[in-house]
């Protein structure tokens, strides 16, 4: 058997592409097969773990620290338990407009770790960052130690994939001097013309590949009004078994690379040749 | 048991989190003790449990502190053969000038070549908060190192990198192998702890993360002594019992670091200072810290001696020497007694060190019913019932009545010294002895920090006190000629904690 060791991700990409849902029925698909599991939500809106709680009120670990102070928070105060055992932690942060959130990521992570979240037992962890790495701070989970793999959940849209690139170029930094890589595009699909292409490309200009394409079902908006992950509202459904191929994808992936950003007019290059620009220009 | 200390992350868990430390409170010492609650926390591990939190006040202003950030420029820049770079704009490297000459006196005072501390600042500007700085961080270890050819590089964080995420450790890692030595990233923001001692306690992580040698051949006779700038007391007494020093962190050298794994103990002068490094390396070196009272007074020096005695197998000589102590010091103590009859002192220090001198000033008769500490740690990190420094102040020499925790407010000093009246004032962190100048009583800023120890501490603190009442005159003469910066409003109050009591006076 295999030694054990524990897979840190962090998932990126751009703000409403559909992260914390992708990430919340990857990570109950992995529970399935039977992995420990533990989710840091890293977005002050707190909402990267609402499927797994069943829409519980997580209180978030900034809130718990401001209202009971830092030497007494304990780990059960921060930490809920969600589908089939999945660890849930919130960072949270300030409302908007005050305060610095990327502050509340390193305070967040660096208490977890002092409370001895990372237990042995642990196969995974994943962090559900916000939308755009604008700081450090938004950086912390793909620091030194922590997450090594990283996934950019993209669509077929123009914007998704400028922020793809962007973040891309965060994770060469990172990767360039040390052990972080990247472990693939996951595409959640907008049923965008061609998008499969279109992400296969953008993907092998980046030095990664496509490595799940999620499709679109109503039945995720469903399933989030009801507060749960498809997995667990409609398991027998076309789309609870796609989340579970990409689980197997993730939990099988040895693909990682340092990724090669591309140019603005790269970019844009990709977008003719797949017909994006072309299409817009007609409109 | 107390909670291990977690050397595997990379940022030093702050006092209050480890220890429940308050910097306000007001009291007798007995209260203080009892609701410290010392055995309860040891056992229990940590604040939170094992009894009641401290009822922390809480003033609505401050008036003076000092930052983390200070205590690693006197700690990591005083290695003397490392260079401390401040990753930082240019005002938190202002502690440099004081360090220097501290640093300076020290060197001289032990016998080292003097020369100036090695510190650097990055001098943060706008455009390196918007973009990053790793870049400057980087030219200025490679600067460091060209120039100095440093053994170690400390780097400290300040507010500035701490709120904008900037990655020292990628680049303290990237250096480290560049250049073969430790390059060690310390965790210091100012807005980390509401108590700078957490300073200490980040470049004590630092070296015992990255300095420390793991499993060296073991040196039976050598004693880890962590302190500051002090002059050589320990070696003297320590030969005694054929043991030799091993002073730390201040002008030590990174060669001096290394070996703290090797000692057969570790002490201190002050369980503020040496609290976290000597529980960590017991824990993970396997380097038994001395549990006992600190080594001031003849009941302190005793049980520290002879626990000294019994851990490293030296009793008799222990005993021999103790016993020749008392009797070569008593007949100078009792003439010391004599000449400070009736005469009331007042202790403004650091927290543990507050009640080591409380203990000496009672040996020689002096009075005090007062005393002011910067901070109060309820515990210390080995937990360990024999170095509850308050108790044994308590149990062995009685109560002070008023006993008052307050982070170095001027404003709260002036009702204090009004409450006890003292005819001198012991202080360390100088800042505050004017006041007391102005109020007519000499005040005895105690520069060297080992002035008070052991037996012959007893007589040193005996004679400094004389001195400083040989000043009286003068200070009279000051308080006829200044007044005082606050209103006869503030003068005539009773409670110097009101406003933290009543913070809605402010506002009438």
């Amino acid at each position: 058997m295999a030694e054990h060791t524990l897979r840190q991700i962090a998932i990126y990409g751009k703000g409403g592409i559909g992260k914390s849902t992708t990430t919340q029925n990857l990570t109950a698909g992995l529970a399935e097969l039977g992995k420990q599991v533990l989710v840091v939500g890293c977005d002050p809106k707190a909402d990267s773990t609402r499927l797994l709680l069943g829409g519980l009120a997580q209180k978030t670990v900034l809130d718990t620290l401001r209202e009971v102070g830092a030497g007494v928070v304990e780990l059960d105060r921060i930490m809920k338990k969600g589908f089939q055992g999945t660890r849930c932690v919130e960072s949270g942060g300030p409302e908007p407009g005050v305060g610095c959130a990327g502050r509340g990521i390193i305070t967040s992570i660096g208490l977890l770790e002092r409370l001895g979240a990372y237990t042995d037992d642990l196969d995974y962890v994943f962090y559900d960052v916000l939308g755009d790495v604008v700081c450090g701070g938004f950086a912390m989970p793909i620091r030194e130690g922590k997450a090594k793999e990283i996934y950019i959940v993209a669509s077929g849209e123009m914007m998704s994939l400028y922020a793809a690139n962007n973040i891309a170029k965060g994770i060469e930094k990172y990767a360039k001097k040390g052990e972080v890589r990247l472990g693939g595009i996951i595409c959640n699909s907008r049923q965008v013309d061609g998008e499969i292409e279109l992400l296969e490309a953008f993907a092998e200009e980046l030095n990664t590949y496509l490595i799940y394409f999620v499709p679109r079902d109503n039945i995720v908006q469903r399933a989030e009004i009801n507060r749960k992950t498809v997995i667990e509202y409609r398991p027998d459904t076309a789309q609870a078994h796609e989340y579970r191929g990409l689980a197997k994808k993730i939990e099988n992936n040895t693909r990682f690379s340092i990724p090669t950003p591309m140019t603005q007019d790269r970019l844009e290059e990709i977008f003719k040749e797949f017909g994006l620009i072309a299409a817009l220009e007609e409109d | 048991m107390p909670k291990k200390i977690n050397l595997d992350i990379v940022e030093v868990e702050n006092r209050e989190q480890r220890l429940g430390t308050i910097i306000a409170w007001s009291g007798t010492a007995n209260e203080l003790h009892k609701q410290s609650n010392y055995q309860g926390r040891g056992c229990g591990g940590g604040p939170g449990k094992g009894g009641c939190q401290l009822c922390e006040l809480e003033g609505p202003f401050s008036q003076g502190s000092v930052c983390s950030e200070q205590m690693v420029e006197c700690q990591a820049g005083h290695v003397r053969d490392a260079v401390l770079i401040q990753h930082a704009p240019i005002g938190c490297g202002a502690g440099q000038v004081p360090y220097n000459s501290l640093y300076r006196n020290g060197l001289a005072m032990r016998g080292h070549q003097v020369e100036n501390i090695r510190c650097i600042t990055t001098n943060l500007l706008e455009d390196d908060l918007v973009f990053g700085a790793s870049g400057k961080l980087r030219q200025s270890i490679d600067d460091a190192v060209a120039r100095y050819q440093p053994k170690a590089v400390f780097l400290s964080s300040s507010c500035a990198t701490g709120i904008i995420g900037e990655d020292m450790e990628s680049v303290a890692k990237e250096k480290e192998e560049q250049y073969g030595i430790p390059v060690i990233p310390l965790a210091c923001e100012g807005f980390r702890s509401k108590h700078w001692s957490t300073g200490f306690d980040a470049v004590q992580h630092g070296i015992l993360r990255q300095i420390v040698k793991h499993n060296p051949p073991k040196q039976e006779d050598l004693v880890n002594v962590i302190n500051l700038w002090g002059s050589d007391v320990f070696t003297p007494m320590l030969a005694n019992l054929n043991l030799r020093v091993n002073y730390v962190i201040d002008l030590a050298s990174v060669e001096d670091l290394e070996q703290l794994s090797a000692a057969a103990a570790t002490v201190g002068f002050c369980y503020t200072l040496s609290s976290y490094m000597a529980a960590a390396l017991e824990q993970h070196f396997g380097v038994p810290e001395i549990k006992a009272p600190m080594p001031y007074g003849f009941a302190g020096t005793d049980a520290w001696l002879r626990e000294i005695g019994k851990v490293t197998h030296r009793e008799a000589l222990t005993e021999k020497y103790i016993a020749a102590e008392h009797a070569r010091v008593a007949p100078r103590i009792e003439e010391l007694k004599e000449k400070l009859k009736g005469i009331k002192g007042y202790v403004a220090t650091g927290s543990a060190y507050s009640h080591a001198l409380i203990q000496v000033l009672r040996e020689l008769g002096v009075t005090v019913d007062g005393s002011l500490v910067f901070h109060h740690d309820p515990v210390y990190d080995s937990g360990d019932v024999r170095e509850d420094s308050l108790g044994h102040l308590t149990e062995n020499y009685g109560d002070v009545q008023h006993f008052q925790v307050s982070n170095r407010q001027q404003y709260q000093l002036y009702g204090f010294l009004q409450q006890v009246k003292p005819d001198f004032l012991l202080i360390r962190h100088n800042g505050l002895a004017p006041l007391a100048s102005r109020l007519g009583i000499p005040a005895a800023p105690l520069g060297d920090e080992h002035i008070a120890i052991g037996y012959q501490g007893i007589i040193n603190l005996g004679e400094s006190i004389l001195d400083i009442l040989a000043h009286k005159k003068f200070h009279d003469d000051i308080k006829k000629h200044v007044e005082l910066p606050y209103k006869q409003w503030w003068l005539d109050q009773k409670d110097p904690y009101i406003l933290a009591r009543h913070p809605e006076l402010i506002d009438d």
